[in-house]
């Protein structure tokens, strides 16, 4: 065989193995049964490990390279009170569950024999803490040794007939303890006659039986307390026993407990209609994965649901009903932030003997949380509390996530082996979800899209499967792909059909030369007019254009210019489906998904500069007071002359020495502006803040460079107030002519108690007042929260206002009462979208009726049929948000590479207070992250949490006291997590 | 499963604790049954495979095609299933392409095997009858019909002897690989890529080489070179066998 | 049972002497392919393959079916071959012969076993709907370099077809019609090809992509089924003459070269295909993601 690269011994072994079989019956998922033989080949080569011995070197394996692995075990091991010559541990399978923390610090616990028998007994309990195990076998100065007691002969143990599997495995373990023993005392005295030190082979369990059995035989054995309080340091170690030694139900959790059952169809709808039952969507509080709320309109307050049996396999998003409980079990909201990402992190994805649905630790988590509630006087009002009982409709969609490397049994790529993992979405409010796939040792590191299939009463989590992988965690492929389906844009090409629908002159399409084309019928020719567009820099998709005139009586004539989409995209064609569908075009940093084809949005209804372009136009006589006298409707065709950014129109503006009409025109737009502006605040018009940041973006790579704050001018302002004008005027044309089926937009007024809390946090902690009994009044006493020394501090008021607020909605004037149609923002009896139409199919929609409003054009019988201008409205709305959403995890994802390997100070703002950690707003990146307490030292530190004042002494240190509103220093640096390979902006106290 | 194949780099040993290139437990007997021309009974681990030969015997009326074959002995390879050979208790389909492949790559490997054309115008008939399934099936065959042809008394050139090996296990950290397994168990077929290899004599020359699984081309050398050596340690023991036999003639 | 027709003893013999004096009938060097040709049809799936005059057909369709109950996250991929009379006059419809067995063998282990598609993402929702994706190989002329030519053919028609897109809300499916979504592309994991090296004169001589009368001549056959990673994906020597391990070794080397080429080759065809269906750059309209 030379003429092979590898050569190996061939030499049979010295040591024949002797052979044994293994037999047992297992049960298939399926409920079949399954007798399974296998072989077990006995040996006597398998060393002890121990330096000690002589003997076993001799006979230890070699591998191909002829290399005997280096022995583990010290030869003078630490010693204790009870074992002064030294010991040697063999843990049971108990006290890993109970004690791997113990087994883990680094002072204590050397020389550990790790039993084959145990190891696979923790395996089957838990693959996390099997994980740390395998890990601390790999720490050289830890000296743990994996000793396969069940192949080598003289420890091997045969089932007897009749005896539990647990019991053959501790019968196991004590042989091997008991043959340790005898072959280290064999050892000592082959190398010298002199008996020395013989150390002992110290058997470590919590199970009485075992221990009591292990006395009867005369094996050295103890508990894990016991023998912890022989060592030196046994008081802080002691304390970490009592800490884990609660996690027994490992053991025991045998007991199955089913999620109940869910009420029949007809029984809920029965329930819902008399009353006693309530229906509504389920959601998932951010901070605290075991609590939801369902809002019900029979109350003011939403539902809360604790736990995982009230939740009862409900996922965020879910339409449920639900039942209220009893008064005495009202709870109050948790003012704990709970993950489930840290409670639940033993758990094993694979479930053979049926597990509890709620883990010991989750109703640990939830226990704590009820006596805290008890403990409270006032701010712990209990809120009706609910269990959910059916599901109507599940909402469960595709989600993104990624591998939990834990729940992973075999990282081998070679593998075909099926295995169940757990996905981890990104969405915090989802559970995890059971995976099976044969691909695990691929996925992990991977973005992946996964969808839920079922959830069982008998199943913790609920089961899905692996749809396909998005690419590599943090890259930005990946992550964009992610947050997209997260949001669920929908990002993938339009379909060919829509070609058809497309001018087929393509880009080449032009306004026809000629006014008696079909195409200028009833147009507006306007082409003389100084018309311009502000837009932010870089913009391609122009949907709106100005321009402004004297007229000879001392007004002056305002046009604001929209696209005219409606032209293009016809009702009910392909092209018209699926903007209808997609409903917005979504603008990432780097990205757009757009809403109609490249060909419409940036070219052909794009009001592009120097070229005439078809426009829907709103004209209006407006006094110089701004008091407007008449508006106009008409279609026309416009040319602009210029398209500016906010910045250069607002510097042609303040220019003095440009005095030609276009930029007087400017001029004028940007007076009127103002006093519309000043109007519309005195109507108490809201003045409301959002986090918003800007990413600047290298233009070759689009790799983030730096992030900044939005800048306001003047000019953004001056367009807003003629868009908003103009909104609000086709809105009372829209609804005069169709007063059925006027597509509107309103916003409602809040429920008081959405204020409730932020007022009561600046009564107490500021003595302000927020008085919100109108819009005007929240405007003005907004106005109020000031802090002279910080200037901020009126933005965070505005912030956390904003969130109190409800959001605005697209809706069917049919549907509403006339006083519903109020925009509580911006103060307007009735409002819509108008100006946006290449960007949003709401403006669209409202073109084409107030193309019919003013005769231009029949009206499509789709407008005119209330229920299905419902189902555009409900589709938008929800597309509009998920916009939104998207649009904020693009900036975050930007932010937090840009941030990616920097350490910087940075001053941040207290926002909100838990028992347990607060959030903290960052002004200068638009961060808002959390700090827990046990991120700010190990083991986690004490914490008096005052909710009355919102105030938390944390017992760090000289002790350190957190206060709602505060201004503080935090250190933002960006972290890998370990588990999972994603990186995260952390925040952490300076 | 408790344990997997990714636990062998912890103690280099395997799932039923043999080392890397130790050869299950075989076992053979041959002219197991009087009434055949050749038979033997073999035993990898807990693959047993039951073999009888008849014939050479007259051809069937074919042979009408003529040609080359007509000159040569026609093998025929009969593989059945027993019900109780697997785990499940299930009716093997008479004709499935995995045994047809199976009997094909018996029929191949033995008309190169065989001196045939001392047998010309007739037919050789292999039965195997699979009794208990525990890996390395092919292999299993194989061997089983080297010795149950021996015992007929066909000439041959030389004993075709057969093994699996695998490639060596691989985690995420052990990436670089360790030592290839020999003689593969069911379980380790399932989680493990492997090939069945089958040589003709002492030497390297190979007669059968199947592998089904994908495995990174630089691993099939070491794989390849184990399995050889399997082979020769397998046909000591079938050696051995057939000496043993004939001893009781002596 | 018709019967190849068996190769004359001159033209055996003449083969072989030609072998020994380095020479193949048609001029070849020892490890080059035919010249290889490969087209696809109007519709997403279709693969035409000529090898020399050798011509494969392979066709990739779906539907929307139950999982198997003991696979019920995977979606359920078949390939059917199918021998037809018109290839040759040892072909028959229903019966098939050793040569189509090893062929749907050397398929299955090929492409499926090795996991070349991806079936886990072929599952709508689990244990209920899932996408039956099924590829048909028709051999329409057969001068030898059946395998060889199939994979290729099914592994371009695999990259070229486009399944419809489908949304999932809770627990309803909807299969989205081409007219409505665009079709998205199967998830392939790798790219499989096989190659059939055939040998002579006691494993001596070495032959890539034998034709049909070489075919008859060897004395056996090795099929290496690779990416082009260099991952063996099947190895299959059925027995016949015994060859030298080494030189085993060393055809793995060899159809690593060959299938790095047929990879790029199948990558170019499938880019002059994508160009020739997006006549005008219409595509580009159409693209929904698009920088700001």
């Amino acid at each position: 065989m030379e003429s092979f690269s590898l050569k190996r011994s061939t030499v049979a072994d010295r040591n024949q193995p002797n052979l044994s079989s293994k037999v047992y019956v297992r049960s298939t998922k399926s409920g079949k049964v399954q007798k399974i033989v296998r072989e077990l080949y006995l040996r006597q080569d398998i060393p002890c490990s121990s330096n000690l011995c002589r003997e076993c070197l001799r006979i230890a394996p070699k591998d191909s390279a002829d290399k005997v692995a280096p022995f583990v075990l010290s030869d003078t091991p630490a010693g204790s009170k009870n074992y002064p010559n030294g010991q040697y541990l063999v843990p049971d399978t108990n006290a890993f569950l109970n004690g791997m923390d113990l087994f883990e610090v680094e002072t204590a616990f050397h020389d550990v024999v790790i039993l084959q028998t145990v190891l696979e007994e923790v395996k089957n309990r838990s693959l996390p803490l099997y994980h740390r195990l395998i890990a601390l076998t790999k720490n050289e100065g830890k000296r743990f040794y994996v000793f396969f007691n069940e192949f080598r002969q003289e420890t091997y143990v045969a089932r007897n007939p009749g005896e539990t599997i647990n019991d053959r495995n501790d019968r196991a373990v004590r042989k091997a303890v008991q043959w340790y023993n005898q072959h280290i005392q064999e050892a000592v005295t082959a190398r010298s006659k002199k008996s020395k030190r013989v150390p002992s082979v110290v058997m470590i369990s919590d199970d009485r039986d075992n221990l009591r059995k292990a006395k009867a035989d005369g094996i050295p054995a103890s508990s894990l307390s016991d023998f912890v309080s022989g060592l030196e340091n046994a008081n802080e170690l002691l304390d970490m026993i009592s800490a884990s030694q609660e996690r027994q139900e490992i053991r025991s959790g045998k007991t199955e407990i089913f999620y109940p059952e869910y009420f029949t169809m007809s029984k809920m709808m029965t329930g819902v209609k008399a009353g006693t039952l309530h229906q509504g969507i389920f959601n998932v509080s951010p901070y605290n994965y075991l609590e939801g709320s369902v809002h019900v309109p029979t109350f003011d307050k939403s539902l809360l649901i604790l736990g995982r049996e009230n939740s009862n396999r409900a996922v965020s998003g879910d339409v449920v009903v639900v039942e209220v409980l009893p008064k005495d079990q009202w709870k109050a909201p948790s003012t704990k932030i709970i993950e489930e990402e840290n409670v639940n992190k033993n758990d094993n994805p694979e479930a053979e003997d049926g597990e509890n649905i709620i883990s010991e630790r989750e109703r640990r988590a939830l226990q704590e949380e009820v006596k805290r509630v008890h403990g409270q006087t006032t701010e712990g009002r209990p809120q009706p509390t609910a269990r959910v009982v059916g599901i109507i409709k599940r909402n469960w969609r595709q989600y993104v996530g990624h591998i939990d490397r834990d729940s992973v049994r075999s990282t081998s790529k070679s593998s075909r082996q099926q295995q169940m993992v757990f996905l981890v979405p990104m969405d915090k409010k989802i559970p995890k979800i059971r995976i099976r796939t044969r691909q695990a040792g691929e996925l992990l590191g991977q973005r992946v899209l996964a969808t839920i299939d079922s959830w069982e009463r008998d199943s913790r989590y609920p089961v899905g499967h692996f749809v396909r992988s998005l690419g590599e965690l943090e890259s930005k492929g990946a992550e964009t792909e992610a947050l997209l389906l997260e949001w669920d844009v929908q990002y993938r090409p339009f379909p060919k059909t829509v070609l058809d629908c497309l001018p087929p002159e393509g880009h080449d399409w032009k306004v026809p030369a000629d006014t008696n084309d079909p195409g200028w019928r009833q147009r507006k020719d306007l082409r003389d007019l100084l018309v311009c567009s502000i837009d932010p820099p870089g913009c391609v998709d122009i949907d709106d254009a100005l321009h402004a005139r004297p007229l000879p009586n001392g007004n002056y004539e305002v046009g604001v210019h929209i696209a005219d989409v409606s032209h293009f995209v016809k009702p009910n064609n392909a092209m018209d489906k699926e903007a209808s569908s997609r409903g917005t075009t979504v603008y990432l940093v780097d990205k757009r998904i757009d809403m109609l084809p490249m060909l419409l949005g940036t070219d052909l209804c794009s009001l592009k500069p120097y070229v005439e372009r078809y426009a829907f136009s709103v004209l209006w006589e407006i006094t110089p007071d701004a008091d407007i006298v008449s508006a106009h409707f008409t279609k026309s065709v416009i040319r602009s002359r210029e398209a500016f950014s906010y910045e250069q129109a607002q510097i042609r503006i303040d220019d003095a020495s440009q005095q030609d009409d276009l930029t007087q025109g400017m001029r004028t737009l940007l007076m009127l502006s103002k006093k519309l502006k000043q109007k519309r605040m005195d109507a108490g018009a809201l003045n409301l803040a959002s986090p918003e940041v800007k990413v600047q973006t290298e233009s070759e790579t689009s790799d983030p460079v730096d992030v900044q704050t939005k800048r306001l001018l003047d000019t953004n302002s001056l367009v807003e107030e003629f868009m908003l004008l103009a909104n609000i005027s086709v809105a009372g044309k829209n609804y005069e002519a169709f007063p059925q089926t006027a597509l509107l937009r309103r916003h409602g007024a809040p429920p008081k108690t959405n204020f409730e809390e932020l007022a009561n946090q600046l009564k107490v902690k500021k003595g302000l007042e927020l008085r919100t009994d109108s819009s005007k009044a929240l405007a003005d006493s907004l106005d109020k929260c000031v802090e002279p020394s910080e200037p901020f501090f009126n933005t965070l008021v505005r912030i956390m206002a904003t969130r109190c607020m409800m959001s605005a909605e697209y809706f069917c004037s049919g549907t509403q009462a006339y006083p519903e149609f109020r925009h509580y923002g911006l103060a307007s009896e009735i409002y819509t979208h108008f100006t946006s139409p290449i960007r949003r199919y709401a403006d669209l929609e409202a073109h084409r009726q107030l193309a019919a409003a003013i005769d231009y054009e029949p009206l499509d019988p789709s407008l005119q049929s209330k229920a299905k201008l419902e189902g555009v409205c409900k589709n938008i709305n929800v597309r509009h948000r998920n916009a939104q959403m998207a649009g904020r995890a693009s900036i975050e994802y930007y932010v937090g590479q840009a941030l990616k390997g920097k350490d910087i100070t940075e001053e941040g703002f207290v926002m909100k207070i838990f028992s347990n950690g607060f959030v903290v707003f960052v002004p200068r990146f638009g961060i808002e992250s959390l700090i827990r307490l046990r991120d700010l030292a190990t083991p986690e530190p004490e914490a008096d949490f005052d909710a009355e004042n919102y105030v938390l002494d944390i017992k760090v240190g000289k002790g350190r006291k957190v206060e709602l509103f505060e201004k503080i220093t935090v250190r933002i640096t960006d972290e890998k997590e370990e588990s999972t390979g994603k990186r995260k902006v952390k925040l952490s106290l300076v | 499963m408790p344990l997997d194949t990714s636990t062998y780099s912890l103690a280099l040993l395997r799932l039923d604790g043999r080392r890397w290139n130790e050869l299950r437990r075989l076992h053979a007997q041959i002219s197991t049954q009087a009434a055949a021309d050749g038979s033997s009974y073999l035993e990898m681990g807990n693959t047993k495979v039951l073999c009888t030969v008849s014939g050479p015997h007259e051809g069937k009326a074919g042979g009408a095609g003529g040609g080359p074959r007509s000159t040569q002995a026609k093998i025929e390879v009969e593989i059945s299933f027993a019900g109780f050979s697997g785990v499940e208790r299930k009716k093997r389909q008479a004709k499935d392409k995995r045994t047809s492949e199976m009997s094909h790559t018996l029929t191949q490997s033995l008309a190169a095997l065989l001196l045939t054309h001392l047998y010309p115008h007739s037919t050789i008939t292999i039965h195997l009858s699979i009794l208990s399934q525990d890996g390395s099936l092919l292999a299993a065959c194989i061997n089983a019909a080297t010795l149950a042809l021996i015992d007929a008394g066909i000439p041959m050139t030389d004993y075709l002897c057969a093994c699996t090996t695998a490639a060596p296990p691989t985690s995420a950290e052990t990436e670089a690989g360790g030592d290839p397994l020999l003689d593969l168990n069911g379980q380790e077929e399932q989680e493990l890529p492997f090939l069945t290899v089958a040589t003709v004599g002492k030497g390297h020359a190979v007669s059968v080489l199947i592998m089904e699984s994908r495995v990174r081309m630089e691993k099939v050398e070491g794989m390849l070179a184990v399995g050889v050596e399997g082979c020769k340690r397998v046909r000591e023991i079938l050696d051995k066998v057939v000496k043993e036999h004939g001893k009781r003639f002596a | 049972m018709p019967r190849e027709a068996e190769i004359s003893v001159n033209e055996r013999e003449f083969i072989q002497q030609a072998l020994r004096e380095n020479t193949r009938l048609d001029g070849r060097a020892f490890d080059t392919f035919r010249p290889l040709e490969l087209t696809f049809g109007d519709e997403y799936g279709v693969a035409d393959v000529k090898l020399g005059k050798t011509r494969v057909i392979a066709r990739i369709s779906v539907e929307v079916t139950a999982p198997l109950p003991e696979r019920k996250f995977d979606g359920v991929f078949q390939i059917v071959t199918e021998f037809s009379p018109m290839a040759s006059p040892a072909f028959e419809v229903g019966r098939p012969t050793d040569a189509e067995v090893i062929l749907a063998r050397i398929l299955e282990k090929a492409i499926r076993r090795s996991n070349a598609l991806d079936t886990e993402s072929l599952c709508i929702i689990a244990g209920l709907k899932v996408f039956h994706l099924r590829a048909d190989v028709h051999i329409i002329d057969h001068d030898g370099g059946l395998i060889d030519a199939s994979c290729i053919a099914v592994m371009a028609a695999l990259q070229h077809f486009r399944r419809p897109d489908v949304i999932v809300e809770g627990e309803k499916a909807t299969v989205l019609s081409v007219r409505e979504r665009e079709p998205i592309p199967l998830s392939i994991l790798h790219t499989p090809l096989c190659v059939t090296f055939s040998y002579y004169e006691e494993g001596e001589i070495f032959l890539v992509d034998a034709n049909l009368a070489e075919e008859q001549v060897r004395q056996g056959e090795i099929i290496i089924t690779m990416n082009r990673h260099g991952e063996v994906c099947q190895i299959a020597k059925y027995g016949g003459a015994t060859v030298d391990a080494l030189s085993l070794l060393n055809c793995n080397n060899v159809a690593l070269e060959k299938v790095k080429d047929m990879s790029k080759f199948i990558q170019e065809r499938l880019e002059a295909d994508a160009k020739r269906r997006d006549a005008g750059g219409l595509m580009a309209e159409l693209s929904a993601e698009n920088d700001r």
